[in-house]
């Protein structure tokens, strides 16, 4: 990496110098992130999504669901600055809320996913022999299944309450998470400090812990920010779809499902909620994409 | 080769029989009488003997192991059973829908690669310019839009006089007029071609710093013959696995783009014969679906033979 250093004649005072200025691999990382302007517009817009969420009821302008007969479908305004849906209700106000539902449901997909990914993984790379071949089959077959038609038939045994919903976005999610962690754990595996550790009698279950899973958080950063932004895609299809999950205020992807019915008198129903989505997603995507890019050693130059 | 396309047709049947007993175990745990499900508002007016004599008909009354062998037994000499709603046989609604997906499907892959690759090229062979930057944001707002919210703006720009600008029919299938299969095809293609451009960027930035393709230089060949025969070439073996891994992602979006578009496949059947517990449609439909999903896993692995002359399948 310090290519500089060992080009230059041995100095030893000199060395002494440079070697405080060396950044660690962590400081080279976050340089490298920040760096990307792109990545910090998604750091922009995922903090923004989350603020809307987290203060919806102090922005939102109305209540999400109060009805005003006399104020139906009206194009976006002053007083509704999105525009109003069938029942007289601000578009804006119920985006805001939406980003509640949208995020949580993504965030605690993920995590589910990543729990799941993360420990079969750890296990099936560390283990090897049958127990990986099984994990590694299994997680064919997940990576196989059509996501879409695994949550319509999923939703239809056990419903579309949150819980339910969390669990089968963690079940699509989790094999790309299992692969990632599984090839990390081949790699260190035989390096001195997991050796080390071995020799020095630690156990299977705190070399896992201890030295395996830390240094696979960066890679798992990626693959959660995508993940994220695939779980909000996917649970607003399955809203589309009318699968989503039955709660009074409304999702973004139900938003959408109804604002159909109004493209022909009402563009605005239908358009704010998809570029709310679209902008959402967007950022978890520019997120992972700058995490990945600084994840590449190529770029410490 | 033909040993080993026999032998992957061989393995077919063990995963499908597998596949199929999982769709039926899943059918039968889903909540709901088929038969209420079915008839809806109607089921509450019939008198109990009716209704028994409906159930011995469907043969839902059955205990489940007699029903499962009954299934299969008539699944392994190709009867499927006719729709509870419909009254149609399976096979028919197959016979008619399956051609219609598949060839959405084909369309919605031929956009992702006419736009993809060319995309991708373009981006590799100008790396880090500001043509390489814009194209690879589009390509990540195509991934970031939802199919459905897509399939509605196109609708809402391109085929309304709202616009003034009709240039697409709106829905349908048009009687197979290859026009009306345009819009759903760039809707479904357009998650497809930013993969796709994504790959195709990453893989050709892989190739280029190759040996051989410095030596193709040296010996005087032309850029064109350089690009193509030997830097896109090599390049290709990525795109098709992500064309083959995203296959079921396709499946997926072809099931929301023929809601849009109102297209006669089997997606607009198969989320109302869930929903109405219409069993022998449920079954038919789901295993005929991972059948083809198991015969293009196949091509997508004949087709690296046929890129990759190093590759042998025996």
């Amino acid at each position: 990496m310090n290519s500089t250093a060992s080009n230059t004649p041995a100095n030893p005072a000199q060395v002494a110098q440079i070697a405080p200025i060396a950044r660690s691999n962590q400081q080279r990382f976050m340089r490298a992130f920040f760096r990307n302007r792109i990545a910090v517009l998604g750091v922009f817009i995922v903090l923004t999504m989350v603020i809307c969420a987290v203060f919806a009821p102090v922005i939102a302008p109305h209540p999400p669901n109060q009805i005003n007969p006399v104020d139906r479908l009206k194009p976006p305004s002053l007083q509704y600055p999105l525009g109003t849906d069938e029942f007289g209700r601000d578009i804006f106000s119920r985006l805001l809320y939406g980003a509640q539902i949208s995020l949580v449901i993504a965030f605690v997909a993920q995590g589910v996913a990543i729990s799941i990914g993360l420990t079969l993984g750890l296990v099936s790379g560390w283990y090897g022999g049958w127990l990986d071949d099984v994990i590694m089959r299994i997680t064919d077959a997940f990576f196989a299944i059509p996501g879409l038609m695994f949550l319509i038939v999923w939703v239809s045994i056990l419903g579309a309450n949150p819980i339910s919903i969390f669990v089968a976005l963690g079940l699509i999610g989790w094999p790309s998470d299992a692969r990632m962690m599984r090839a990390q754990v081949l790699s260190l595996k035989e390096r001195e400090y997991v050796l080390a550790a071995r020799a020095m009698g630690a156990s299977a279950a705190r070399i896992m812990l201890r030295h395996l899973l830390p240094n696979a958080v960066a890679p798992s950063l990626v693959l959660a920010s995508l993940g994220i932004a695939g779980a909000i895609l996917a649970e607003s299809s399955l809203s589309f779809i009318g699968l989503g999950v039955q709660i009074p205020n409304p999702s973004w992807g139900t938003m959408i499902s109804t604002g159909r019915n109004f493209t022909s008198n009402a563009w605005w129903y239908a358009i704010f909620p998809g570029l709310t989505i679209m902008i959402t997603v967007l950022g978890f995507n520019f997120i992972g994409d700058g995490l990945r890019d600084a994840l590449d050693p190529s770029q410490y130059r | 080769m033909t040993k080993y396309i026999a032998r992957r047709v061989l393995q077919m049947i063990p995963t499908l029989l597998i596949i199929f007993t999982v769709i039926f175990v899943l059918r039968y745990l889903m909540p709901g009488d088929p038969l209420k499900a079915t008839l809806g508002e109607e089921y509450n007016r019939l008198d109990p003997a009716t209704i028994a004599r409906l159930e011995e008909e469907l043969g839902i009354n059955r205990p489940f192991l007699v029903q499962y062998f009954d299934h299969l037994g008539r699944m392994l000499r190709l009867d499927l059973g006719r729709s509870f709603i419909e009254r149609q046989p399976v096979i028919d609604i197959i016979g008619y829908r399956l051609p219609r997906t598949l060839q959405l499907m084909l369309g919605g892959i031929a956009v992702g690669l006419l736009i993809g690759i060319p995309a991708g090229v373009i981006s590799a062979l100008r790396q880090y310019s500001w043509l390489d930057h814009t194209l690879m944001v589009i390509a990540l707002i195509g991934l970031s839009m939802p199919v459905f919210w897509q399939g509605l703006m196109a609708q809402l720009l391109l085929t309304q006089s709202t616009t003034g600008i009709k240039i697409f029919p709106v829905a349908g299938f048009g009687d197979g007029d290859p026009w009306y299969m345009v819009l759903p095809s760039l809707v479904l293609g357009t998650n497809l071609s930013a993969v796709v451009a994504r790959i195709t960027r990453t893989s050709m930035l892989e190739v280029k710093g190759q040996d051989y393709l410095k030596t193709a230089r040296a010996k005087g060949l032309t850029n064109r013959v350089v690009l193509f025969r030997h830097h896109m070439r090599n390049a290709m073996l990525p795109i098709v696995t992500i064309v083959g891994l995203q296959f079921g992602g396709i499946m997926g979006g072809a099931l929301v783009t023929e809601t849009i578009f109102n297209w006669p496949g089997l997606g607009r059947v198969i989320v109302t014969a869930i929903q109405r517990l219409d069993t022998p449609v449920i079954l038919g439909v789901l295993t005929m679906g991972a059948l083809t999903f198991m015969v293009a896993n196949l091509i997508t692995d004949l087709i690296y033979a046929l890129i990759d002359p190093r590759i042998r399948y025996n």
